[in-house]
């Protein structure tokens, strides 16, 4: 099963793994990213690992 | 054939590397093909190229810069912010006088820890599940803008400025309508904005000196956002001011003076940088007639579209970064104190990244540019209002003023730091 990592530290709230993955991805009303599915569904594989490597603050990672 | 698409690689003649000087105004003054072939050949042949600082009135000129030009040392520099800090200047390559970074020290220009305090309390208003609630005004904008735009084509001979009549308001309005800027001070923030990031382009500061131009700008917008932030605590309304006047992250508020550099930060960043898109976008589709057929056609382009045109187009030509220690970069010394400026246009050109760099592709995929910049934490706050506005622009632009034709050449901002037109001629033919 595959994992959704977040460095906190890192993570600038950016929003850019919300555009790519909606369904695992929340920035919320305080700008804290909300992994909604810390181990995705196939279907929204793809655009986790899209999220990953555009993350603008390298805050993501996926374990496989 | 246009000087502004080679359609292969740049055939403009091969420059002498010897004699490339970025720092030369008059460099910025020719014409694209020109300056492509120039970080070309940088690229090829000499990716860490110095240049000594360009000499601005009133300023001690500083030891020089690194002109960064390879998308993948681009990125490794961006996103060791550590290494490469904002904190010295970001925007401009001398470091910033005190006085102007007063006004001019925004988030853009700042480091860990301050930057990313600042960074999460407003990036909570710029996630694409909020941008969501701004679509509606967004389109609402766009239309309005075209069809005043098309009434006053009709009205005369058809002919419109293309940056006067289209590129410049819809960023402007759409900024100033999240902001709830009252429509009578919208002309000032224009005027203000147009001084702040001309790059001292004569035509477009009155000012002889432009460091004063610069502050009494940057004066009169604080001036604006003070007025407004003031109301906004007394009457709080659905707009982004009040959002920022309000919104803390654990139990800390921007000051006053924050909130104010904030507003000028994003009406710099987000009005010169998506004007420009859209006039430099719609030229470059005007010479590209084919690619234009195809996503007029197709709207399921608009996403690669956009970001094709963002590549393309790189509105910001570079950010500055300084090294804050020695080391070594892909194999490149440095020392403490070095500044590098980090080429967009160049890296967004970089064979090793894309295919045929120097054509325009709208269904490029994947398109990993680095027009909203490259990994870090300063990547572009604005990039998912752009995206936005770039693609209800040109869909509406081609629903709405489909016979739109670009009937003579641009006048290009003579600006190393933004690649802007100041007009692009223009008319409705009438056949729809
Ligand atoms: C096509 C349009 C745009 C382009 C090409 C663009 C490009 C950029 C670039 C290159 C950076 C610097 C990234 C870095 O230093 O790593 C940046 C930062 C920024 N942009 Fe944009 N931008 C655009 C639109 C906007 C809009 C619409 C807004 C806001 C309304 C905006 C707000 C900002 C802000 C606030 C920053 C500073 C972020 C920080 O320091 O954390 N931009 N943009």
């Amino acid at each position: 099963m595959s994992r959704v990592q977040v460095d906190r530290e890192r993570c600038v709230g950016s929003g850019v793994c919300e555009s790519l993955a909606p369904d695992v991805f929340e920035i919320d009303d305080e700008g804290v990213l909300q992994v909604h599915r810390e181990e995705p569904a196939a279907d929204d594989l793809d655009g986790v690992r899209d999220a990953v490597q555009s993350c603008p603050a390298r805050a993501l990672a996926l374990a496989e | 054939m246009s000087v502004n698409t080679p359609a292969g690689p740049v055939d403009a003649a091969s420059p002498d590397i010897d004699a490339i000087d970025l720092s030369d105004r008059d460099f910025w003054a020719e014409p694209p093909a020109v300056r492509h072939a120039v970080f070309d050949k940088l690229r090829a042949e000499r990716p860490f190229a110095f240049f000594d600082e360009p000499t601005m009135e009133g300023m001690e000129p500083g030891p020089g810069y690194w002109a960064i030009t390879r998308l993948a040392d681009l990125d490794a520099i961006s996103s060791q912010p550590a290494v490469f800090c904002s904190g010295q200047g970001a925007v401009s390559i001398q470091d910033i006088p005190a006085d102007l970074s007063e006004f001019y020290g925004s988030m853009i220009s700042m480091d860990d820890p301050r930057h990313a305090r600042i960074r999460r309390i407003v990036a909570k208003t710029f996630t694409p599940r909020m941008l969501e609630q701004v679509v509606d005004s967004v389109v609402g904008i766009v239309d309005d803008v075209l069809a005043e735009a098309r009434a006053k084509a009709e009205a005369g001979d058809g002919s419109l400025d293309v940056v006067a009549d289209i590129a410049a308001p819809i960023p402007l309005r759409i900024i100033c309508d999240m902001m709830g800027v009252p429509e009578e001070d919208r002309l000032l923030v224009l005027n203000a904005s147009n001084t702040i990031l001309s790059g001292g382009d004569p035509e477009l500061t009155d000012e002889a000196d432009p460091l004063t131009a610069l502050l009494e700008a940057g004066m009169a917008m604080a001036e604006l956002m003070g007025r407004l932030a003031a109301e906004r605590i007394e009457n709080p309304t659905d707009d982004l001011t009040t959002a920022l006047v309000n919104s803390e992250v654990e139990g800390e508020k921007l000051t006053h003076q924050e909130i104010a550099s904030f507003f000028i930060l994003l009406l710099v960043a987000g009005n010169e940088t998506t004007r420009t898109a859209i006039a430099q976008g719609l030229l470059a589709l005007s010479e590209n007639p084919e690619q234009r057929a195809a996503w007029m056609a197709d709207p399921s382009m608009d996403k690669s579209a956009v970001e094709e045109i963002v590549r393309y187009v790189s509105p910001v030509t570079w950010m500055r970064r300084t090294a804050t220690q020695d080391g070594e970069v892909n194999g490149h010394s440095f020392k403490e104190g070095d500044k590098f400026l980090l080429f967009y246009n160049a890296a967004n050109r970089d064979p090793q990244s894309f295919e045929n760099p120097h054509a325009l592709d709208l269904a490029r995929t994947p398109n990993n540019h680095v027009g909203f910049g490259g990994h870090g934490p300063h990547f572009c706050l604005g990039a998912h209002l752009a995206r936005r506005e770039l693609a209800v622009t040109f869909r509406r632009l081609f629903e709405i003023c489909p016979d739109l034709e670009i009937t003579g050449e641009p006048a290009r901002l003579r600006s190393s730091f933004v690649n802007g037109l100041k007009r692009l001629p223009a008319r409705l033919t009438g056949e729809r």
